[in-house]
């Protein structure tokens, strides 16, 4: 199954963090700066496997990461995944980035985190990938955001706010 | 990350709507969380804390904290709030909601009953969660398993994943979960029918045998999706099912060809290989036609289309097409060796794990006739990278860099090149230094080693031609290994010395060309990497030092300075092969005794005794004799002995005779009396243990345990085998007895039991192979007259072995240019010894 998902840019501020096993908010902050020291040095001739050796991504584990532009796309899988399909599985999920926001790029992911989420929820789930069809994964999102249309600003829920009955 | 760069691409203008605005007023939204972080670049903990603060305080925005937490602080806090969101009836607010929980809540999360219960409500609506607790799931499971059945598959296919989840917390649930999954195996939505695949996958990955059932229906889909993601997923599964079913073999062995004659997925292609080598379909006595009608051999095929994986340009490919010729190699390697070449260029590749796996590949493809080409391959890639790694501030005036580029790696004639020159520093200073180099990864350089000792010494030296050629790579390993691997090469050449007759001389001035180099010399510890490889040297040079001619100069290079900073093992070892080179030298020197002699030895005598002095002793004035009863057993046994000697030797000496003193003359023949031969290490127990012997009880006075002198436990009983004794003996110690090994002497009475003293000389040797010197292990066993006994150190034995005549080279593949000492003739000059031994030692592989 896939443990974690992480976009993170060049200098190791993380985009998007989701794990599929529990961890607490210190240890996902490790776990990020695992393998940004990890991942961030290789060049691009690289290959784009690794194996984890280190405390927290164990031995059984392989890093599995593209990097496009400034951003790297962390995917954590143990060994019932194919290395090959996860890089697919990675280029799909760009895609469907691609599509949803239109020339994507990290302020994209940065000012829409919520929405990322939902993208790769549509993709992956529970650490099982659900949907590897970019056209089923657009439609889904699309269908979320256009629910939440009506709504000024992207997702502007907060709990003041339906305190005081705003919204 | 330009910090000017404020607003958001894709956002409309936020400061001009006028709902926006008033908004702001209250609370900042996300979007100004975000920019507002962004802006304040310099000081972001101080303002987050602000905002969380503000947060809490006055309104709050559950996506904030949501980023928030993504950048590592705590939101549990809000727990209660996130709840609130869930049950909001808008449908975004929900999922803002939903979306914070599945991040942050945990199965410690108070507010767990809370949200079991909303989302129980929510269930019956669309929604899912990811976090699954056993009380959780427990309470959720069969509302869930009851929209497995929606009517949408988009809310199928999700159920199927969370369940999955769920059943990790609540074992129970699989038994109404696998017959609902099983079901949904026929679904008519290809994306349901795949995560039903996905999660069968993962159930079978950790209890593949229950899964079995399930194999017809995925032999199914196997043969008619087209879904290349589910495909790969069943593939996989495949292969972990055949091992357990064997019968599957055959039956995937057609559609397993024929995706693999026609995808054109890589991912699927390669997974099609990796499943018919590692589950051993290629091994299906089956033809298969190819793309151009060709009937083939199904493992030719996969090899053949590996091909494009390892020698293609693309990293990735070229890695996982290693893995998986890897996994080819253990079954055909006939298929893989004729791909030398190329794996050869993988050895280059910067990326190490390309490198460790090409590593793997190649050791295992080594042959006599290539394994030299192949260590000279490794030893310039952990040589280069280390003259890299010398360049800056090594000026120690070695040759300059063009010749070192130039000058050939190993110099085959046996003088290696780095000892010879003198140009590189010791290993660990060059590690110091960092280059981006992938040979320079220690965990390369290691592997490496490994391997280049793994090829020259599997099957008891099967590929290696020349000895002499092997020793010097071992020596040049010393120096240029760059990690430490002192240990495992003092074994290394320790083994080949004493195995190998033939390069026993050629070891010896190897050795006395290590121990002579102050390199290794100065500043050696214990600890150090050396260390170890130098009393190794000390033990070859004492043991056969009668191979090459004597020299008094050799005493001084085993008694060196820096001897006391050694282990007592290691100092033990190096003293008693100082004693062996000293009383061989005496008694070559006897052999032309006059006048100019007689000086010489007493000089000689007097520098020895000096030595021991100074390195044993603090002080001028000190009495020896209370200063060596402090050392550690071993050397006290051993340096006891030589002080007699020198002191003998001194008396014998002290006037000129005219013919030479016998003690000169005869002190040598204590250690060469029985020459000292491999044995296997069962060899031991197939001694008889003589009647009245209890090797149980202790020989002397039990010694109690000190700090300063730890012994070994007593030796375990040895059982007497009758059988494996007569054959022994009879099969191969007819011929020699003189050569036999300890306790093929049935007259243990015969053996001369006298000169204690010098006796405990060889037993407290650590080495492992002192315990088969006949003669004075059958006095410490067979006597109890020991006054104390001396401690023998056992260390596992290396197991030992006489190369047979068939392993030892017939023809002389001349590996390196002018290789004068390279005579296939002077190694296999005694193989009819060697061969008539070798039953006794079965070959082993270590």
């Amino acid at each position: 199954m896939i443990e974690s998902v992480l976009i993170f840019n060049q200098l190791g501020k993380p985009r998007l963090i989701k794990t599929y096993k529990q961890l607490d908010t210190a240890t996902q902050q490790q776990l990020l700066r695992e393998i940004h020291s990890l991942v961030s040095k290789r060049s691009d001739t690289l290959c784009n496997f690794l194996h984890g050796s280190q405390q927290l991504v164990g031995s059984s584990s392989r890093i599995v990461y593209r990097h496009y532009a400034t951003l790297y796309f962390v995917f954590i899988v143990d060994s019932s995944e194919s290395e090959l399909g996860i890089l697919d599985l990675i280029q799909v999920f760009v895609e469907a980035l691609d599509r949803v926001f239109e020339n994507v790029c990290e302020l994209d992911l940065i000012f829409h985190f919520d929405d990322v989420h939902y993208i790769l929820s549509e993709v992956v789930s529970a650490g099982m990938v659900v949907e590897t069809n970019l056209a089923e994964i657009s439609k889904a999102v699309n269908e979320g955001r256009r629910q939440k249309k009506p709504l000024p600003e992207p997702s502007r829920v907060g709990i003041g706010a339906l305190r005081r009955g705003f919204v | 990350m330009n910090p000017l760069f404020f607003s958001p691409p894709h956002s409309p203008g936020i400061l001009a709507s006028p709902t926006s605005f008033r908004l702001r007023m209250f609370e900042k939204s996300l979007t100004d969380l975000i920019q507002g972080l962004r802006a304040n670049k310099r000081n972001e903990s101080e303002y987050i804390s602000k905002s969380l603060e503000e947060i809490q305080n006055e309104s709050a925005a559950i996506d904030k904290l949501n980023y928030l937490h993504m950048l590592g602080y705590d939101m549990n806090w809000a727990n209660f709030n996130v709840v609130e969101v869930m049950s909001s009836a808008k449908f975004s607010e929900k999922r803002a909601g939903y979306l914070a929980a599945s991040q942050s809540f945990n199965q410690d999360t108070d507010v767990l009953m809370l949200a079991t219960n909303l989302i129980r409500k929510d269930l019956a609506s669309t929604n899912f969660m990811e976090i699954a607790t056993a009380e959780l799931a427990m309470d959720l499971f069969d509302d869930v398993l009851a929209i497995l059945g929606h009517s949408r598959p988009y809310i199928r296919k999700k159920a199927i994943a969370c369940l999955y989840k769920m059943t990790l917390k609540h074992p129970e649930g699989l038994h109404d979960f696998v017959p609902q999954l099983k079901e949904r195996l026929d679904d008519p939505d290809p994306s349901v029918v795949s995560s039903a695949v996905s999660v069968i996958c993962e159930l079978a990955h950790t209890n593949p045998r229950n899964y079995l059932p399930l194999a017809p229906k995925l032999y199914h889909l196997l043969n008619s999706s087209n879904n290349n993601w589910m495909l790969i997923k069943i593939v996989k599964l495949f292969a972990s099912l055949t091992p357990i079913e064997p019968r599957l073999a055959k039956k995937l062995h057609g559609p397993l060809s024929s995706l693999i004659c026609t995808t054109t997925a890589m991912s699927l292609l390669y997974e099609c290989i990796n499943t018919a080598v590692v589950g051993d379909i290629i091994s299906v006595p089956l033809p298969v036609t190819d793309s151009i009608g060709r009937e083939i051999d199904f493992a030719e095929l996969c090899a053949h289309k590996l091909e494009v994986f390892y020698d293609s340009s693309d990293h990735n490919l070229r890695y996982v097409g290693l893995v998986t010729l890897a996994e080819l190699q253990v079954r055909r390697p006939d298929l893989v060796v004729n791909q030398y070449e190329t794996i050869l260029r993988c050895l280059d590749d910067p990326d190490m794990g390309i490198r460790m796996r090409a590593l793997q590949v190649i050791s295992g493809m080594a042959t006599r006739r290539n394994l030299s080409q192949i260590v000279k391959r490794l030893m310039s890639q952990l040589i280069l990278s280390n003259t890299i790694a010398l360049k800056p501030g090594n000026t120690e005036g070695g040759p300059d860099e063009d010749e070192l580029e130039s000058t050939p790696l190993i110099d085959p004639s046996g003088v290696s090149l780095v000892s010879a020159k003198g140009s590189f520093t010791t290993p660990k200073k060059a590690a110091s230094s960092s280059e981006p180099n992938a040979a320079d990864n220690p965990e390369y350089r290691l592997a490496a080693v490994e391997a280049i000792i793994d090829m020259c010494s599997r099957q008891s030296y099967a590929n290696m031609t020349n000895f002499e050629w092997y020793v010097a790579v071992l020596v040049d390993l010393v120096y240029i290994a760059g990690v430490d691997v002192g240990q495992l090469l003092s074994q290394r050449i320790l083994d080949v010395t004493v195995r190998v007759r033939q390069v026993r001389e050629y070891s010896v001035r190897m050795m006395r060309q290590l121990l002579s180099d102050v390199r290794l010399t100065d500043f050696v510890s214990g600890e150090s990497p050396h260390a170890a490889v130098l009393s190794t040297a000390a033990y070859i040079l004492g043991e056969y030092c009668t191979l090459v001619p004597a020299s008094c100069d050799d005493i001084g290079l085993l008694l060196f300075p820096c001897l006391r900073q050694l282990t007592s093992d290691q100092q033990a070892a190096f003293v008693l092969a100082a004693m062996k080179v000293y009383t061989n030298w005496l008694q070559d020197v006897s052999g032309y005794w006059n006048d100019e002699v007689w000086e010489l030895v007493r000089s000689t005598n007097t520098t020895t005794m000096d030595s021991i002095t100074s390195l044993f002793l603090g002080q001028e004035g000190d009495d020896l004799d209370v200063v060596v009863a402090e050392l550690p057993l071993q050397v006290e046994g051993l340096l006891r002995s030589f002080i007699e000697i020198t002191k003998a030797v001194s008396v014998a000496t002290s006037n000129m005779s005219a013919s030479e003193p016998p003690v000169c003359r005869e002190l040598h023949s204590l250690f060469t009396m029985y020459e000292l031969n491999p044995v296997s290490a069962a060899a031991q127990g197939k001694v008889p243990v003589p009647d009245g012997l209890d090797l149980d009880s202790w020989i002397g006075d039990e010694i109690p345990d000190t700090s300063l002198r730890v012994l070994p436990p007593p030796p375990p009983p040895r059982q007497t085998r009758a059988p494996a004794q007569r054959n022994y003996a009879s099969k191969d110690h007819k011929a020699n007895r003189k050569d036999q090994p300890l306790g093929m002497l049935p007259d243990v009475d015969s053996i001369p039991v006298m000169q204690l003293d010098l006796g405990d000389l060889a037993t407290a040797r650590p080495k492992p192979r002192k315990s088969d010197k006949p003669k004075k292990k059958k006095k410490s066993k067979s006597s109890k007259r020991h006054k104390k006994p001396t401690p023998e150190p056992s260390p596992p034995m290396v197991p030992v072995d006489i190369v047979g005549d068939e392993d030892m080279p017939d023809i002389p593949t001349k590996p390196l240019n002018d290789t004068p000492a390279q005579q296939p003739g002077s190694i296999s000059g005694d193989t009819d010894n060697a061969g008539a031994e070798q039953p006794a030692s079965p070959p082993q592989q270590h």
